[in-house]
């Protein structure tokens, strides 16, 4: 146990604070009677480079992300010649310091001299460069990549490109890691000899005996591809290209089951930048006979990632479909092989690959290609075969949302819910009746409550495509259903749906068949579903006119105005103060608005200070000799009641409601 | 079921208890001004000044989007409650309607759910049993937001002293180290802590339920001995205040020793006697884990109201509170824990392993 009094023990407080210093807590804010001097920059930046030599670490990190500041006051020289080389001898620190180091360097160009001097930057990121911790080295690499923009290109061709083909082969692995970042960018402003050089460099590090600098050369790969494109346009995709001999064996080889998984995780990215930049090229002219022969190497990679060891490269390709199709939907034949290989994802044994899969359903199923109906053997090459009957991929998919209604897995069904509905206006109101309506019934009444919960707020993209007299057949008893859940936050999405219901069922059906539901939520035991329920009349009061809400709503709410308890009795109030907002004045001045000031004199104060704070939003409609002849009344006396809530909010609306009558006089 | 032990505090009474009677002078060395004089907190007719009102919305608001507020702005609120909070008896009458919570522990996403369920405060009259903090991450934001409504609300909000509102306790049980890590020290917890001893004992609705947080004591037979009691003060190892905090009711009759260590097990020979003698028809009371939010027992002459659910994130446990209307007729809402905001229902991240 606690010896001493922890209070008196406490830290004392700092005699400077740092006003902007991340380090400095958010609830220490410096007392107010205690002004805090205007720092004048020559002292912040004084401050800075003392705080960078500071004993606690935090003061340091908060010092390093300041560092622009403090060149600024510094000058160009001093930056160069004092700043520069404090930063480079200060590299074995902790990593967090480090971290605000490099990401701070970057921003540094415009106070060493701009891009002339650029290059004095690189001396301490290089160092930075090769440090243990990733996260650092990440830092290091942007800001380098920021650096090396702004160099000359003299500069860059000689010392940048020193530094990076030094990195390259040092003989620790974290230099090659940044190395492997580094040279993918540099490419484009290499000159010819140095690009073939690079591109040597790039294949070296792919083949790195450490699978850390495999895995950041994979991560880099495509990057690498689409810059080699850039520069040598479709000449590198020829049969004597680099992008052919060099960088595709590349893939294959990352892409291989000898591969750690986390090496082979990025096939599924590299692939569908490939696929871009294919997509690219045939957006212009369709594609050679050789660039054809390109595509039909990647695919088997794709196809690879879905049949992988590895539940992580299947979830990431599971994950990521919706790039790969985006990426491929215009390549002529891919959809053949693409999207089986979806379909096995959405049949794939973990329940997280199945569940990533199916919130790509809709995106899947959105994409032009058409495809053979069903999948009975290979199918054939060109995608020309005129004998087999071609659909719609979301006709092909539409059928795999009745089988994932029954998956084991309450998250995969929760996203199935999610996007089922997505695919209606894909598929057309007559496949969407025929395949979706049939799984979304039973979506509706699965035993998971997220499930139906995501499923109806979903609801209304499906509506739009059924039309009125299927949703009042079919979706009506299953709403109907949930409506009365056990789960209030079900309820209250079916709430929620109503108004919008209630505008595609029509006056004459809703009021028949749903006005008395609506009423009942009114009286729900749940506070917020009473409360979503008076918001709910009120829009229905608007969409349905001034009669329908007198004839329908208010005989309800009179009743519910009688009701033993005062939280019931509230519900009244507000759902009547709600109505009496949209319908026409003359019907608030004299139906409502007596029923809502009877309420003054209810027993319990709740709701009379209620009656006050709701004649606030009233009693502008009700006009000047209303509020001064039965409004204000009221308010006196409430202002003179006993509880002082009371008293309080007549206080608020009278002082408000004299304001606004004044003013508008 | 876990229930709280005084055996392993025990050492420390002395050097922090013995601080406990002049809390209400006391400004820690590093507090500077910022304190609103009482005097000035309330202009006439029992109404707020302009600047408390405005101060206290502003907190309410920052509160409800669980925003911690700031020490100077800590240290202000428990000036403005230790007034409010004097001025009740240690048996606070409470009018009906109100609705009942038992214990919420730092739970403050689930004490959002409950106004969800119960309603907004002051729509809603609220009565709290106690054990606002320790236990959940968000003590310091639950504790904040009931004391900052008790002073905004007066007649619409009661809070009621549990054994976790203590100094011992919450040494052991988080809300100690949840005050320093959000605050760099421990300023806020002795606010809140010397705040404590201000808090009532009891209440009593409509002279007919009893409420607390524990249970019954073999030092008290009737309400005026709680009356009687000198409450401002660490809450004792023993004694009538101590086991008006502490004490279980039991199956068995007559009175037992706790398990607990402090205060005693009750029989349903007690709570019968005592309603009788005192004129009671209900003993309300929270403390103890219940499955489902609510539990009648002794023949429904003691109900036990525990409003955490998901207890400690992990017991599974549904929450309850208890609606007594003005007519007295009780009616039990349970919840279940709310769900976790600006979270994704199904994970789609996968985490970044090492080779």
């Amino acid at each position: 146990m606690m010896e001493i009094d922890p209070v008196d023990d406490g830290p004392i407080q700092k005699d400077v604070p740092t006003p902007t210093g991340p380090s400095a807590s958010p609830f220490n804010s410096p007392a107010p009677q205690q002004p805090v001097a205007p720092i004048s920059k020559e002292d912040e930046a004084r401050q800075v480079i003392e705080m960078l030599r500071a004993e606690d670490v935090s003061e340091r990190v908060s010092a390093a992300r300041r560092l622009e500041a403090a060149a600024a006051v510094l000058g160009e020289q001093r930056t160069r010649s004092e700043l520069l080389p404090f930063l480079t001898d200060a590299a074995d620190d902790e990593d967090e310091v480090l971290l605000a180091v490099a990401s701070s360097l970057g921003l540094l160009i415009p106070h060493v001299g701009g891009s002339l001097h650029a290059h004095c930057l690189l001396l301490p990121l290089e160092i930075l460069l090769t440090v243990e911790e990733a996260a650092v080295r990440e830092a290091a690499c942007k800001s380098t990549e920021i650096v090396a923009q702004s160099l000359p290109q003299a500069t860059f061709q000689g010392e940048y490109a020193e530094m990076v083909s030094r990195l390259s082969s040092k003989e620790w692995f974290t230099a090659r890691c940044s190395a492997a970042v580094l040279l993918s960018t540099a490419y484009p402003s290499f000159n010819t000899q140095q690009q073939n050089q690079l591109l040597t460099n790039f294949s070296k590090l792919c083949r790195d005996d450490t699978p850390m600098v495999r895995r950041v050369a994979a991560q880099n790969l495509g990057k690498m591809v689409k810059n080699v494109v850039t520069v040598m346009g479709r000449t590198s995709l020829t049969p004597t290209g680099k992008v052919t001999t060099l960088l595709l064996p590349l893939y294959e080889e990352l892409a291989s089951n000898d591969q750690p998984d986390s090496v082979r995780l990025h096939t599924t990215d590299n692939c569908v930048i490939f696929g871009q930049i294919m997509s690219d090229i045939v957006k212009d002219a369709p594609l050679e006979h050789d660039e054809l022969a390109l595509i039909s190497r990647v695919m088997p990679l794709i196809m690879a990632t879905i049949d992988d060891r590895s539940w992580r490269v299947r979830w990431t390709a599971a994950a990521k479909f919706n790039d790969v199709i985006s990426a491929y939907d215009m390549l002529p034949g891919t959809m053949e092989s693409l999207v089986p290989a979806f379909e096995k994802l959405l049949q794939d044994p973990e329940a997280e690959v199945r569940t990533a899969a199916t919130f790509n359903l809709a995106h899947v199923a959105n994409c032009k290609a058409r495809v053979l109906v069903s999948n009975n053997g290979r199918p054939p090459d060109g995608g020309m075969d005129s004998s087999g009957h071609r659909t719609s991929v979301a006709e092909r998919l539409v059928k795999r949302v009745t089988s994932l209604t029954e998956d084991d897995s309450d998250h995969v069904r929760a996203a199935l819910a999610m996007v089922a509905t997505e695919l209606a206006p894909i598929l057309g109101k007559e496949s969407t009746i025929t395949h979706l309506v049939p799984p979304v019934l039973l979506l509706l009444r699965d035993a998971a409550s997220e499930v139906r919960l995501n499923l109806i707020s979903s609801l209304s993209a499906l509506n739009e495509v059924i039309g009125v007299d299927l949703l009042s057949q079919s979706l009506l008893p299953a709403i109907l259903d949930l409506a009365q859940d056990g789960k209030w936050r079900i309820r209250l999405a079916i709430i929620r749906q109503i108004p919008l219901l209630a505008k595609q069922l029509g006056k004459d059906f809703f009021t028949e068949k749903l006005i008395s539901l609506c009423v009942g939520w009114l009286g729900d035991d749940i506070a917020s579903i009473r409360l979503a329920a008076a918001t709910n009349v009120k829009e229905l009061a608007a969409l349905f006119g001034t009669g329908w809400a007198m004839e329908n709503l208010i005989p309800a709410v009179l009743e519910i105005r009688e009701n033993k308890s005062y939280l019931r009795r509230l519900t009244a109030l507000q759902a009547c103060s709600m109505i009496s907002l949209v319908v026409d004045d003359d019907t608030t001045r004299s139906e409502l608005l007596p029923i809502i000031l009877e309420m003054a004199a209810d027993g319990v104060p709740n709701i009379r200070f209620n009656v006050a704070k709701e004649l606030q939003l009233l009693a502008p409609k009700c006009g000047l000799s209303v509020f001064e002849s039965q409004i204000a009344p009221v308010l006196s006396l409430l202002s003179e009641d006993a509880d002082r809530d009371v008293r309080f909010f007549a206080d608020k609306t009278s002082q408000a409601l004299k304001k606004e009558f004044a003013m508008s006089e | 079921m876990m229930e709280d032990s005084v055996d392993a505090t025990s050492t420390s009474v002395s050097s922090i208890g013995s601080s406990s009677d002049d809390s209400s002078g006391g400004a820690s060395p590093q507090m500077g001004g910022g304190v609103i004089p009482p005097s000035i907190a309330t202009a006439g007719n029992g109404m707020p000044s302009e600047k408390t009102y405005h101060d206290l919305e502003a907190w309410l608001m920052k509160l409800s989007n669980g925003i911690p507020l700031a020490e100077t702005e800590v240290k202000s609120l428990c000036d403005l409650a230790r007034e409010t909070l004097l001025n009740e008896s240690n048996v606070q009458p409470v009018p009906a309607p109100v609705t009942v919570c038992g214990d919420i522990h730092g739970q403050w996403h689930d004490l959002m759910e409950l106004f969800r369920i119960g309603g907004s405060a002051p729509d809603t009259n609220y009565l709290f049993m106690g054990d606002y903090v320790d236990r959940g991450y968000y003590s310091v934001e639950t504790v904040t937001m009931l004391v900052c409504l008790k002073v905004r609300y007066p007649d619409r909000v009661f809070v009621l002293r549990g054994n976790h509102e203590s100094r011992q306790i919450t040494q052991v049980y988080g809300f100690y180290d949840e005050c320093v890590r959000k605050y760099g020290s421990a300023n806020v917890w002795k606010m809140f802590t010397d705040l404590f001893d201000y808090f009532p004992l009891t209440a009593l609705v409509e002279h007919s339920i009893f409420c607390l947080h524990g249970g019954l004591s073999p030092s008290i037979d009737t309400l005026d001995h709680v009356r009687q009691l000198d409450r401002v003060q660490e809450v004792p190892h023993e004694g009538p205040m101590c086991d008006l905090l502490w004490s279980d009711p039991d199956d068995r009759n007559g009175w037992g020793i706790s398990p607990r260590g402090a205060g005693f097990t009750f029989g349903v020979d007690i709570s019968q006697q005592f309603n009788e003698r005192n004129g009671l028809g209900l003993v309300s009371r929270a403390h103890q884990l219940v499955m489902d939010g609510y539990n009648w027992s002794h023949e429904k002459s003691v109900v036990t109201i525990f409003s955490a659910p998901n207890y400690c994130y992990r017991c599974g446990n549904q929450a309850a509170i208890m609606e007594v209307d003005e007519n007295l007729q009780k009616t039990f809402l349970q919840f279940d824990p709310a769900p976790r905001r600006g979270e994704p229902h199904i994970g789609r991240k996968t985490p970044e392993y090492f080779l």
